[in-house]
């Protein structure tokens, strides 16, 4: 009697490895329970929720138009994932990647605002490039360098970055980069600092496919990447077997950056045209989500980044559409991540309820 | 495996109760869509209000005329690449004239005119369109100094009461002006506000506080303060909320408006406000379109067309004989007899006015405004350009 009073109702117990298609079963699932959770809110506004759902499908794939759109969308989003993707494999907590991004983006502004005219088209995008990956890594690394030397919270660390990269465009663009004073705003690039356009996207599309190609094989086919792999597993491992996980950190964080800072440049050279304190506009933290969704594999990256580009964009388009309020749209995509965040759960985990628990126990 | 199937079966019962009717989303109208891109909603009571207030009167008004006209609206659209996105979200749906209610978005809103040759791309309260080579943008604004000149008359009557009641002697007819940004649509308004004050109280003076943001209620209400303390007992402005207003009524002075009717909140204090109307613009560019009648690259609204109102006056507390003095002066701008920035009616450094001491060197067009003894504000392009600092009102600071 006392022992079934001490067996709580739900237990939980480490899974053995799933079978993989029960595994495909229970994401697919979880999926069509967040659509299904997510017609309450938009039933609360009064609209069909089928219907809003096909409206964010043609709003975000439809036409190539929108395609397009959602194909922008994706791109830093995929990039800045891409970015973090080793430092969480390392499980050092990079969440400044909206930092990063706006540093790459300050560095990459500089040379298209002063020698947009003294440097030919590709050099000046090359020195762009450069320089943003710089700028990246740099903002990066002082918050990687910390961690190594004197143990700091990169947390915590890296979030501030953030605030202090946004408020060094907020002063470029009311001071020294103002365009017609009192307006608070950076001119337009000249189109000398504009990335091309292929299949009328710019580049920055073929720029991040090559990175995750790169990225794929840098985590796994490579000694650097085989490092960080040990140091996540266990730090004190990678120390007995002999490795610097100080030096490892701060250049895991200088690549993270680097790459942030390369997203930084697309976005203001292919995206923007120019330099706006939102630059970023919560890429840094969206592209956590995606990083994790995709179990830190560069090529299921790209699968969620677009699922998310498809959300986002499709949204906006239901918003003018049905006149459904952004802030729903943003409710049902926070629905659906919970759940396929949520889902990895039960592949992880299992629950026995108490009255299995009896019968085993009497077995 | 059959809990599993019982479960997709249950799932797709879900479904299928939301599946009828997705399939009528289209059905065939030729009406004519308009896209508005703002960059608050109507729900801020100050600027995009003030907007949405004139379309939707213009799209009423079609309607009732027999035009098909349809609004699509993008709210809460920044100053940057999602103004871009939004300008082609319009077009691409099929919006024919697409406008911006920010100064900010025209330079995003060319990136999509360029993609969109054939649709009409409106940059409200910016002055790009006569130079910007592209025949399918277009500006538009309105004398709002006209506005401000009356309102500032209002001012002046108030002051001169004050005056001659006893309460306040001749050099203390000070006015607190709290703006945005040294910027010349700021400083076009507050010197005709001035010049308003001062044709009916000949030794009112003006001091200025910039705050440096469009819209802040906090430091708004912070350079009112500042003001009062050194002496306003008059308080008016060129920002977004309504805290100067509160702030002139919490310390007993008086206030006149921008934007929107701010004797709601500061019933003590607030004589009235001036505000831009733009039913008239938005209805007549479209019926233009509609009639395939070429609408002027540029268009400035004028108080005699009702395209600058000023609200209610608050007769309360506003001096007596108030309203035929703001009457008289609306008539003479009407008619053409008073010109607001008349260059025999103030100096700069105690100097007879040059047009390059009033011309802003960074307004989009430029040129000769000063003739036939008056400068000419809003004739070459509608945004304002005037950036004289006049004597007689005093800069406590600048703020670019």
């Amino acid at each position: 009697m006392e022992e079934a009073k001490k067996t709580p109702l739900i237990r939980l117990s480490k899974r053995d490895a799933m079978d993989p298609k029960k595994v495909w079963a229970i994401r697919i699932g979880s999926i069509l329970v967040a659509l299904i959770i997510g017609c309450i809110p938009i039933l609360i506004t009064g609209n069909n929720p089928f219907k809003a759902y096909v409206v964010i499908i043609k709003g975000s794939l439809g036409t190539s138009f929108y395609f397009k759109q959602t194909i922008k969308n994706a791109i830093p989003l995929l990039g800045c994932a891409l970015a973090i993707a080793p430092c969480f494999k390392m499980r050092f907590w990079n969440i400044g990647g909206e930092g990063q991004i706006t540093a790459g983006a300050i560095f990459a502004s500089f040379f298209a605002i002063n020698f947009a005219s003294k440097l030919p088209h590709v050099p000046l995008l090359l020195v762009m490039c450069l320089a943003a990956a710089i700028g990246g890594a740099i903002w990066a690394a002082i918050p990687g360098f910390f961690k190594a030397k004197y143990n700091t919270n990169e947390t915590l660390f890296t979030l501030m970055m953030n605030y202090i990269a946004i408020g060094i465009i907020s002063w470029l663009q009311g001071g020294p980069w103002e365009g017609r004073p009192g307006t608070q705003q950076i001119p337009l690039f000249d189109k000398n600092a504009v990335l091309p356009t292929v299949f009328g996207i710019h580049i920055g599309w073929i720029i991040v496919l090559v990175l995750v190609v790169l990225m794929h094989i840098y985590m796994n086919y490579t000694k650097q990447g085989y490092e960080i792999a040990v140091i996540g597993d266990s730090y004190n491992t990678a120390r007995y077997a002999g490795m610097n996980v100080g030096w490892v950190m701060v250049r895991t964080m200088l690549v993270s950056g680097a790459i942030c800072g390369v997203v930084g440049f697309i976005l203001v050279s292919g995206q923007n045209k120019t330099i706006t304190a939102n630059v970023a506009n919560g890429v840094g933290f969206t592209a956590i989500t995606v990083a994790w969704l995709g179990h830190l594999n560069a090529f299921a990256m790209i699968i969620i980044s677009f699922i998310l580009a498809i959300l986002t964009v499709g949204s906006s388009y239901l918003q003018q559409v049905l006149g459904v309020p952004s802030a729903i749209s943003e409710i049902v995509s926070g629905i659906l991540l919970f759940c396929m965040l949520g889902c990895e759960f039960f592949i992880n985990y299992q629950m026995t309820f108490r009255s299995k628990v009896k019968k085993e126990v009497k077995a | 495996m059959k809990k599993t199937l019982a479960i997709a079966l249950a799932l797709l019962m879900c479904f299928s109760l939301f599946a009828q009717g997705a399939g009528e989303a289209t059905t065939e109208k030729k009406a004519t869509k308009i896209g508005f891109v703002v960059i608050g909603s109507e729900n801020d009571q100050g600027y995009t209000y003030n907007f949405m207030n004139g379309m939707n009167a213009a799209i009423d008004k079609l309607k009732a005329d027999g035009y098909d006209v349809e609004l699509s609206v993008k709210r809460d659209i920044g100053e940057d690449a999602g103004c871009v996105d939004a300008n082609l979200a319009l077009a691409a749906e099929g919006c024919e004239i697409i406008f911006n209610n920010s100064y900010g978005f025209e330079q995003y809103m060319q990136q999509a005119a360029d993609e969109f040759p054939k649709v009409q791309f409106v940059s409200l309260t910016n002055c790009g369109s006569q130079v910007d080579g592209r025949d399918n943008t277009y500006n538009a604004f309105a004398a709002i100094y006209e506005g401000r000149y009356i309102a500032g008359v209002a001012a002046g009557m108030k002051l001169q009461q004050l005056i001659d009641e006893g309460k306040i002697k001749a050099d203390q007819a000070v006015i607190g002006y709290v703006g945005a940004f040294s910027f010349a649509e700021v400083v076009s308004g507050m010197t005709a506000y001035y010049l308003g004050a001062r044709s009916v109280c000949p030794s009112a003076t003006m001091l200025v506080q910039f705050v440096g943001s469009w819209s802040d209620p906090t430091l708004e209400a912070e350079a009112a303060k500042a003001l009062i303390d050194k002496g306003a007992v008059m308080i008016s402005q060129h920002s977004d909320n309504t805290t100067p207003a509160t702030t002139a009524q919490e310390r007993g002075v008086f206030h006149t408006g921008y934007n929107n009717d701010m004797t709601g909140v500061a019933p003590k204090a607030s004589l009235l406000s001036c505000r831009i109307d733009w039913t008239n613009y938005f209805y007549t560019f479209i019926a233009n379109y509609i009639n395939g009648v070429q609408n002027p690259s540029d268009y400035c609204g004028e108080m005699s067309r009702g395209e600058v109102v000023v609200t209610e006056l608050n007769t309360a507390i506003a001096a007596p004989g108030t309203k035929e003095a703001m009457d008289k002066a609306a008539a003479a701008i009407a008619d053409g007899s008073l010109h607001v920035f008349d260059t025999s009616k103030f100096t700069i450094k105690g100097a007879a006015p040059t047009n390059e001491a009033m011309y802003d060197s960074f307004a989009a067009v430029q040129g000769n405004a000063t003739y036939d003894g008056y400068f000419h504000e809003s004739s070459l392009q509608s945004a304002p350009y005037f950036v004289g600092q006049i004597d007689g009102i005093t800069w406590l600071n600048a703020a670019f």
